[in-house]
């Protein structure tokens, strides 16, 4: 070999060696590494990768808007708008704050003390304070705190503004929802309200809250780990938010808010000191047309107590205990007293009695009932006491009719012995007041019977003469609306509803509500029957709810008086419950009205019972919505002589077709001036005055009238009223008991006497039939 | 072995000298350049390939972070590439010098490292990552002595084992003068302090010395003083310590010592058998540190998945295989050193790098060749395959096709 001498060829060590060494370095190194790669890349693959995106994504939780809550007539009593929370985030802030990160990379602004300051100038009171915010940012592990809830738009704008500004990482706006109520109080205890978190708390927004809050988005995003945006990658992995569905009541606006226009006139008149409750229902088909309780609360700010309980609970100088009267407060003012609380129905339950007599065939409408203001103790087994009627004279010789009008409780307790108990509870579970109506809104309560086995003691009758004509049971206010609705609509039970439909999202209908007839209790005719009696009950001379009265409709009722038996038994003292339920138009019931109030006072000066106290009211309510309903009056030729007259346009006429016009509608007029058109008139077009007023036309002149005071109109008739305003140049407008029955009295009048009104103002004013009062 | 052991000593330097005269003047003539044969293509093209997948890795790798560090996304792609076009040049050139060349320039290479490393310590300039001055700035890039530390003591090595070659079963000629090489090198890169050039220059000194034929018995009492050397180092001083720590655990300290080696397994075992595509990759959206440099191969995991990565590794071992293919061919035995030296020097490189990302060994500064980004380090790494490429021309072409030497 020419070469080997120079070249030196590596031996047989060396050669051997560097094999060694091709095989470690080359085969055995690579095997180590495949073999290490395999593990972490496809045995552990899955623990890295949810490792991985877990940082690496970032969720963003789209937040479904809840559904709206609407009354009969697409009305939103309850709806959502955008609205955003703020929140920080101490991780980020503490990465993007230190002075490595701000030497090297320049892209935020981060730091706690201005972030602290500068949210808390934006966010003032709806947000946390500087303090608080540097607290929470010593939390560094958390990425979310939250430091203000449901702003709107403006406030977030002045925020996204603040984060711009400073390239700030930490300081993250994300969307939310907030929930408007605009009838404010309106419904409250219907409605509901939600929580912070937009979780339903009460009512509607409780029951249907899963309905409601449809579900939530997400947005997941690939980011890096500034925040930012990963560049050139889309991945973005959408989950639709599904907004909550919509949920229709039977509830309508227009009503509820008539029947909590008259509720509480009646708690202010009557110096009502617990609570009240007014529903009014469709008879026919169990709708519940409204629904309010006396203790109404802002559903917008539904924590905040009324004041004049706040300044008592200020009074309270124990912290604790302090808490938990502010509890206490808002828990009962949340009470929905229609379906929590039960009373003793009183004289409305004379209708189920009289029905089932009616229907079994133990009484007639023409049977006599003799009442001598007494039945004896001994003729009733098991009853200590004399049983009396509320009139302390007896009425004597009455048909079933008069007995109802009469409200005579002697009559009703012979009734009630003659059904016997065992019919006569079996048709109490008919009428459904044994048992929760079923009624598709929270709090309802069971009623409060006897047990049977006592009820039924053939040696001991007292509880089926107490029952006879309602006192000591109890029942809640729905119950006994919906079983007189029974009583009167052809004799059908029907349950209760609020919700009519539900629409999902896109407006689709998911649920549909029908009628629900529980069971047929009575036979139509029967119902017919008690339905014209109830009207006799308002209608006739000698009726008991002659206040209830609304002229062209025939209104019927029955009044309802108890004193409370337990607090009568414990603290020998009277605490009263006065009721009315009213049904109208009674030739084909479409509404019940039941008006419940809880403990009125004797200092009213409105004599105490529910004929005095809460008829009034409810026939105001019927006046109302029975038009509203469409339901077309029919006046009779006295109503049509004593109804109130709406004032025509006369201005701009000549004198003789305007006097035409005035004597037409009834009215008288007084002239002022020589002119030939009239010039001006009082009072002005659409005002209503009463019938026979005297209008005041001037002819082409003026008169200049300081303002008149108001005077007081209690107790005058309607003659006497309408005059004594006449001669200050003032108009009465009447309401309430028909001006046709004798003995009618102004009870209440709208503006104070004492107030100064401009010259030609009307007064409207409660008319209340006194002539008959009593506890019925 | 006995045999070389009882070699006088003075026959080895007595006969040496006229020979490298004599082949220095060969080497100066027109025919004795045009007497080699061409490099060895398997080797240069395997060398291409690596590179060109490293270059486009390092644009993968690299465009989120120079987004946001420097606005543009190419910066660092631009600028590795301007390294990997001029160091193939620099390969193809350093390919056309002898390898008697390098033999001659092996110990002054060696003196001029000493120099270099003695001198960083003083105008060298650290980086922020490191707590360490390991670099010169030369204007344009920075540039690590380590890396000419390597291929001085590689070719220092096989310039004295070749001398010494019938001496290496002694104590004297087959130890001592590459011990103290070693002392030397090593105290120098320990005061920087910089473990992993350490590390790699021990473990590339003791494979030339095997290579050489230094005798077994020495290598085990090299270990037990190296291991407790660094057994010593690792308890001693704070920052290797807590390497020690975050290897074992590296969750018992996420946000610090631990956070690469967690990013980095989180980016390999995301990747899956096919990984998420090129380009595609999350974890260098600055949540893996040193994504571009020394972890880079975490990202190809990541992207490329256990397919792309095992490719990549194939790749690397094919390369390292021809590489000792020949070495064991090559006609001269510095050649065969320098050869078995560059190789095992990438082999160690490539192991260590994969090593640490997948942590399999406590977290250390060695970088991936021909895919780290880092200019100068690249441009040896290329001249050091020129060197193989070099000395392949020296092996016969029908060696190279298989045939057998007659």
């Amino acid at each position: 070999m020419a070469r080997s001498k120079g070249t030196q060829r590596p031996n047989k060590m060396i050669l051997g060696r560097t094999l060694i060494l091709a095989l470690v370095c080359g085969i055995v190194a690579f095997s180590v590494l495949a073999w290490r790669l395999y593990k972490l890349m496809i045995v552990d693959h899955d623990f890295y990768e949810e490792k991985a995106v877990d940082q690496q994504t970032r969720t963003v939780s789209v937040a479904a808007s809840r559904g709206t809550i609407y009354d009969s007539n697409h009305n939103a009593l309850a709806q959502s708008a955008t609205a955003y929370n703020v929140f920080i985030s101490p991780y980020e802030i503490q990465l993007y704050s230190t002075k490595e990160y701000k030497e090297n990379e320049k892209h935020y602004g981060d730091d706690p003390e201005l972030i602290a300051s500068g949210l808390a100038q934006i966010l003032g009171e709806q947000g946390s304070t500087r303090e608080e915010m540097l607290e929470m940012m010593k939390d560094t592990k958390s990425w979310y705190k939250t430091v203000a809830t449901k702003l709107e738009a403006e406030m977030t704008d002045q925020v996204r503004a603040f984060i711009n500004e400073h390239s700030l990482a930490g300081v993250h706006i994300e969307e939310s929802s907030k929930r408007y109520y605009p009838y404010g109080s309106m419904a409250c205890h219907v409605v509901g309200f939600v929580g912070t978190d937009n979780y339903g708390l009460e009512g509607i927004e409780r029951i249907y809250d899963s309905k409601l809050e449809g579900t939530n988005g997400s947005v997941v995003r690939l980011v890096a780990r500034n925040g930012t945006q990963m560049l050139f990658e889309n991945y973005q992995n959408y989950n639709d938010a599904i907004d909550g569905n919509d949920v229709t009541l039977t509830l309508d606006a227009t009503i509820q808010s008539i029947a909590e226009k008259y509720l509480q006139q009646a708690m202010k008149a009557n110096y009502i000191q617990n609570g009240g409750c007014v529903i009014v229902m469709d008879v026919k088909t169990g709708e519940i047309l409204a629904l309010a309780n006396a203790n109404a609360y802002d559903l917008n700010d539904p924590f905040s107590l009324p004041e004049e309980k706040l300044e008592e609970i200020a009074l309270i100088e124990d912290e604790a205990e302090r808490k938990k009267a502010i509890q206490d407060a808002q828990y009962a003012m949340w009470r929905d007293m229609a379906l929590s609380d039960t009373y003793e129905p009183g004289s409305v339950f004379k209708i189920i009695t009289m029905a089932i007599g009616l229907e079994e065939g133990v009484v007639h409408e023409n049977d006599n009932f003799r009442c001598n203001a007494k039945i004896p103790a001994s003729s009733i087994p098991g009853r200590k006491t004399d049983l009396n009627c509320w009139k302390r004279i007896g009425h004597g010789d009455q048909t079933l009719r008069e007995a109802a009008m009469h409200s005579c409780n002697v009559a009703f307790v012979n009734i009630g012995l003659k059904i016997g108990a065992e019919k006569y509870y079996e048709y109490v579970d008919a009428f459904g007041l044994r048992e929760k109506t079923g009624v598709d809104l929270s709090g309802e309560t069971n009623s409060q019977w006897w047990p049977d086995a006592d009820f039924m003691d053939p040696l001991d009758k007292s509880s089926l003469a107490a029952a006879s004509f309602g006192q000591t049971f109890t029942v809640t206010p729905i119950q006994m609306i919906t079983a007189v609705s029974a009583a009167v609509n052809g004799g059908y039970l029907m349950e209760p509803y609020i919700v009519k439909e539900i629409d999902d999202e896109n407006g689709e209908v998911i649920y549909s509500r029908e009628p629900t007839v529980v069971r047929q209790v009575i036979s139509e005719e029967t119902s017919a029957l008690v339905a014209d009696i109830l009207r006799s009950v308002v209608a006739d001379e000698g009726g008991t709810g002659s206040n209830a009265y609304v002229p062209g409709y025939n209104v019927g009722g029955k009044t309802g008086t108890t004193t409370k038996t337990v607090i009568e038994a414990a603290e020998e003292r009277k605490e009263y419950m006065v009721s009315f339920c009213g049904v109208a138009p009674t030739e084909d019931p479409e509404i019940a009205v039941l008006l419940v109030l809880d403990n009125p006072s004797n200092e009213s000066g409105i004599y105490i019972g529910g004929g005095q106290m809460a008829a009034p009211y409810v026939g105001k309510i019927m006046g109302e919505v029975l038009p509203y309903l469409g339901v077309q009056p029919h006046y009779s030729p006295e109503e049509q002589a004593l109804l109130d007259v709406t004032v025509p346009r006369l201005t701009g006429m000549d004198i003789v077709s305007a006097r035409e016009e005035i004597n037409e509608l009834g009215l008288t007029v007084r002239e002022i001036g020589e002119g030939d058109t009239v010039t001006a008139q009082l009072p002005t077009q659409g005002a209503q005055v009463a019938a026979g007023s005297q209008l005041i036309i001037y002819r082409g002149e003026t008169e200049e009238h300081e303002d008149v005071e108001v005077p007081n109109l209690s107790n005058k008739t309607v003659k006497q009223a309408r005059n004594t305003l006449q001669n200050l140049g003032l108009f009465l407008d009447t309401s309430g008991a028909s001006p046709t029955i004798d003995g009618v009295k102004v009870a209440s009048q709208a503006v104070e006497p004492g107030t100064m009104v401009p010259y030609g103002a009307v007064i409207s004013v409660t008319l209340v039939d006194s002539t008959n009062v009593g506890e019925y | 072995m006995k045999k070389y052991s009882t070699m006088p000593e003075s026959a080895e330097t007595a006969e040496a000298a006229p020979r490298y005269a004599a082949r220095e003047l060969r080497d100066r003539t027109e025919e004795s350049r045009t007497e080699r044969g061409p490099m060895d293509l398997p080797f240069f093209l395997l060398t291409l390939l690596i590179l060109t997948i490293g270059v486009v890795m390092v644009l993968s790798a690299s465009f989120a972070r120079a987004y946001y560090s420097e606005g543009n996304a190419t910066e660092y792609f631009v600028k590795q590439l301007v390294f990997a076009v001029t160091g193939v040049v620099m390969m193809i050139v350093a390919s056309r010098f002898s390898t008697n060349f390098y033999r001659r320039w092996s110990m002054p290479l060696l003196l001029f490292t000493l120099l270099m490393l003695a001198l960083v310590p003083f105008i060298g300039v650290g980086k922020s990552t490191v707590g360490a001055n390991r670099w010169f700035d030369l204007g344009f890039t920075t540039f690590q002595p380590s890396e000419i530390a390597k291929l001085a003591v590689i070719l220092s090595f096989a310039d004295l084992i070749c001398n010494y070659r019938n001496l290496m079963g002694t104590f004297k000629y087959g130890v001592l003068p590459f011990a103290v090489i070693l002392v030397v090198v090593v105290g120098l890169l320990l005061l920087e302090p910089h473990i992993s050039a350490s590390v790699i220059i021990i473990l590339i000194g003791a494979i030339m010395m095997f290579a050489g034929g230094t005798r077994w018995q020495y290598f085990a009492v090299g270990i037990v003083v190296v291991g407790l050397a660094g057994w010593l180092i690792v308890t001693k001083m704070a920052y290797a310590s807590s390497r020690i720590t975050a290897w074992r655990d590296p969750w018992s300290d996420p946000l610090d010592t631990g956070l690469q080696t967690i990013q980095s397994l989180y980016a390999i075992g995301s990747g899956g058998l096919l990984g998420l595509g090129i380009g595609q990759g999350r974890q260098k959206y600055m949540y893996l540190p040193e994504e571009h440099n020394d972890f880079i191969f975490s990202i190809v995991c990541e992207e490329l998945g256990f397919v792309g990565a095992m490719l990549i590794l194939v790749l690397f071992a094919l390369l390292i295989i021809r590489g000792y293919w020949l070495a064991l061919h090559a006609r001269d035995r510095f050649g065969a050193l320098v050869i078995t030296g560059i190789t095992s020097l990438l082999a160690i490189q490539v192991f260590l790098n994969v090593a640490v990302v997948t942590n399999l060994v406590p977290c250390t500064g060695i970088s991936l060749p021909f895919f780290s980004y880092g200019g100068t380090a690249l441009w040896i790494q290329l001249i050091e395959m020129g060197i193989v490429l070099s000395i392949s021309r020296d092996i016969p072409l029908r060696k190279r096709k298989g045939e057998k030497d007659k």
